[in-house]
């Protein structure tokens, strides 16, 4: 086992991480940016080394920081959590430099399977489904009208050279095809200088499904079973659950089998993700591979038990999965939700600052992962994500009335928190039936709020009284309460006498 | 002591006498000048309870840049603009003002963009004096009371934190 991990990353994923360590009695190392001094990773580490300013090109970003502090305090494995450098093979390869173990897959395959159009080919390769399309450029409207004949509308134009929807054109049906085509090109040929377009099969209102996988340096890859993540926001991931509604055992078994042939033809190790696109009738398409621990992992570990960051560790150890993938079978159902520091009400816009207070949710069925406390100040250079609420239940039922009953607990003062969200999602008879897709929340969020439950007369009543009382708690001009500059003593004894005459 | 509360909500505006008389280690509560069985206290830091009547509310407050306190409770939300007595004397039009030398402080993490004010000048209590940046978004932090800039230790440019010094205003 490891002598030392260095954990290479900030906020909640930083103490799942080190908690990780703790429970397996390896010591650990964490690192900090300049605005970072305070953070609960860094309360709660063993060690700890300041890697540069708040900006994160400049600190969680920095390599050779991490490199150094690694060898400084004589680790021998990184960490390197979500987001920041989980995904860029240049943190591996300059690990390999140094004869320290990275805890995820290979530079090799961070660049074989993390690309889309790397890991599509792949795909393809493995036998595992994509999105049926050319993917290479379609010389005359002739031969691309026959195509999306054989394919089935609706379909998809798109410029090679795409990006950001210029170019871009769904077609329904046969007769709007020719004048879709010259759209599409002229759009790319002006938005890109570049006419030439390809055909997909479009999918309307897709599911985002995923798969994690597992695998060992000895040849046993697993799958852990599905997570459903389609109630996105503009791409974000917003809630995720396990298992998905409509996933059958079946499906479960082949989009697995799937996932397992594509980590093996990608010479995958350690943890992983597959991700699809999963259609109304059922069928899964490839969408891409995230090689590293997903934000959203807790919901897999609820529903199978399993610790996956201490098994991450254990694989990069150079342990063997200790178990065979037929055994993994989801118990019960969990569902997360990500809760930020950003306002519902002024589009999504961050709002970072202080939690002056807190009210924490416990009891039966609730996991809280979280880098946050009272009295800290929720930094503005990140991703303002404080807790993810995690719930698991017997039934989907139970769960999300466990989720509903946690969120009613949880309470942040000082600072806005997007829990109303959640509340509305989880009172949307579509998202209670599992009627989703991923643009089902973007809509929701475009229709009209529904009218706010007005307060009952007692509320108010209550919220006049608890009002009063606080004015009368606050000392006494507690916003002058400063000591004023002694500019002139004349000047503070006539102020002291005045405040004597208060009745 | 006599409170005067106006309150904001979804259902629109109200206006509520709150009076609390200190009963040994509780209060005796009046509300719109009738007497209600209300039993309040500090439950944790910026979190009141009250039990009214045998129903219980958990009331979470916030104090807002502009005096005013945001209530929460379950999925609620109230603004109080709460009048005190001890600060009735001076105010003049209805509005709440501060007393005494006042310290301008930044409300949260940001960037000052832009300075409203000199030091040495005359404001007006709801003047604007400094404009903070946070997350893209522009704050103007305004003058709590009628006075003079005594010092503005902000310069433009300047990267603060919540809770740092601005300016004073006497």
């Amino acid at each position: 086992m490891f002598r030392k991990v260095l954990i290479a990353n900030r906020g909640e994923i930083a103490v799942r991480v080190l908690r990780a360590c703790r429970e397996m009695g390896i010591p650990s190392v964490c690192v900090y940016s300049e605005v970072d001094r305070t953070a609960l990773h860094i309360r709660l580490a063993d060690e700890a080394y300041c890697i540069g300013p708040a900006p994160s090109r400049e600190s969680y970003l920095r390599i050779d920081r991490l490199i150094d502090v690694a060898r400084r305090s004589n680790c021998d494995a990184i960490h390197p959590g979500y987001g920041f450098l989980a995904e860029n093979p240049a943190l591996p390869r300059a690990c390999t430099d140094v004869g320290i173990t990275f805890i995820g897959p290979s530079p090799e395959t961070m660049e074989l399977m993390g690309s889309k159009t790397a890991g599509k080919q792949l795909a393809r390769r493995a036998d595992v489904p994509t999105v049926p399309g050319t993917d290479d450029p379609i010389d005359t409207p002739d031969e691309a009208q026959s195509i999306a004949r054989n394919m089935g509308y609706p379909v998809v134009l798109k410029a090679v050279a795409g990006g950001g929807g210029k170019g871009m054109r769904v077609i329904t049906d046969d007769e709007a095809f020719p004048s879709a085509w010259r759209d599409a090109s002229s759009e790319a040929l002006n938005a890109f200088g570049d006419p030439r377009v390809f055909l997909e099969k479009y999918l309307d209102s897709p599911r985002h499904i995923e798969i994690q996988i597992f695998a060992d340096a000895h040849g046993r890859v697993v799958s852990l079973g599905e997570r459903e993540c389609s109630i996105q926001r503009r791409h974000q991931k917003v809630i995720e659950e396990a298992p998905s509604t409509v996933v059958t055992p079946e499906l479960r078994r082949k989009m697995g089998e799937a996932a397992v042939r594509l980590a093996r033809a990608g010479g995958y190790v350690n943890a992983g993700t597959v991700e699809f696109l999963v259609d109304a009738n059922l069928n899964f398409y490839f969408l891409e591979v995230n090689t590293r621990l997903q934000v959203e992992h807790p919901v897999t570990e609820q529903v199978t038990g399993l610790d996956l960051v201490k098994l991450q560790i254990a694989i990069a150890a150079g342990a063997r999965l200790p178990f065979a993938w037929e055994t993994i079978t989801p118990r019960g159902h969990a569902m997360e939700v990500r809760l930020y520091a950003e306002d519902p009400d002024n589009n999504f816009f961050p709002c970072p600052g202080k939690i002056l207070a807190r009210r924490i949710a416990t009891g039966p069925g609730i996991r809280l992962d979280e880098g946050v406390y009272r009295g800290w100040v929720v930094p503005l250079e990140y991703d303002p994500l404080l807790s993810k609420l995690i719930a698991w239940g017997n039934s989907r039922e139970e769960t999300l009335a466990r989720l509903r009953r946690a969120l009613d607990e949880y309470t942040i003062t000082g600072i806005r928190t997007n829990v109303s969200l959640f509340r509305r999602i989880l009172a949307e008879p579509d998202f209670l039936r599992g009627d989703i897709h991923t643009k089902w929340l973007d809509e929701l969020l475009a229709r009209p709020r529904p009218p706010a439950v007005p307060p009952r007369p007692e509320t108010e009543a209550a919220a006049a009284i608890a009002a009063a009382y606080w004015e009368s708690i606050q000392p006494s001009g507690s916003s002058t309460a400063q000591i004023p500059s002694p500019s002139s003593r004349w000047k503070l004894d006539g102020r002291r006498s005045q405040l004597d005459r208060q009745p | 002591m006599k409170f005067e509360v106006h309150l904001d909500s979804v259902t629109g505006k109200t206006k509520h006498i709150v009076d609390l008389e200190k009963d040994g280690s509780s209060y005796k509560v009046s509300l719109d000048g009738q007497p209600v069985p209300a039993d309040v206290i500090l439950a944790a830091p910026n979190a009141v309870s009250v039990i009214l009547n045998g129903t219980a509310f958990e009331i979470h407050i916030a104090p807002s840049l502009d005096g005013t306190y945001k209530l929460q409770t379950g999925p609620h939300e109230f603004q109080a603009d709460v009048r005190d007595p001890r600060a009735w004397r001076g105010r003049k039009a209805g509005a709440l003002e501060a007393e005494g030398r006042q310290q301008i402080v930044a409300p949260m993490p940001g960037k000052v963009i832009r300075l409203l004010v000199n030091a040495g000048d005359h404001v007006e209590a709801g003047q604007g004096l400094i404009v903070v940046e946070a997350m893209k978004m522009q704050n103007e932090i305004r003058s709590p009371k009628k006075g003079k800039v005594e010092r503005l230790q902000a310069k433009e440019g300047q990267a603060v934190n919540a809770g740092d010094i601005l300016a004073w205003v006497d």
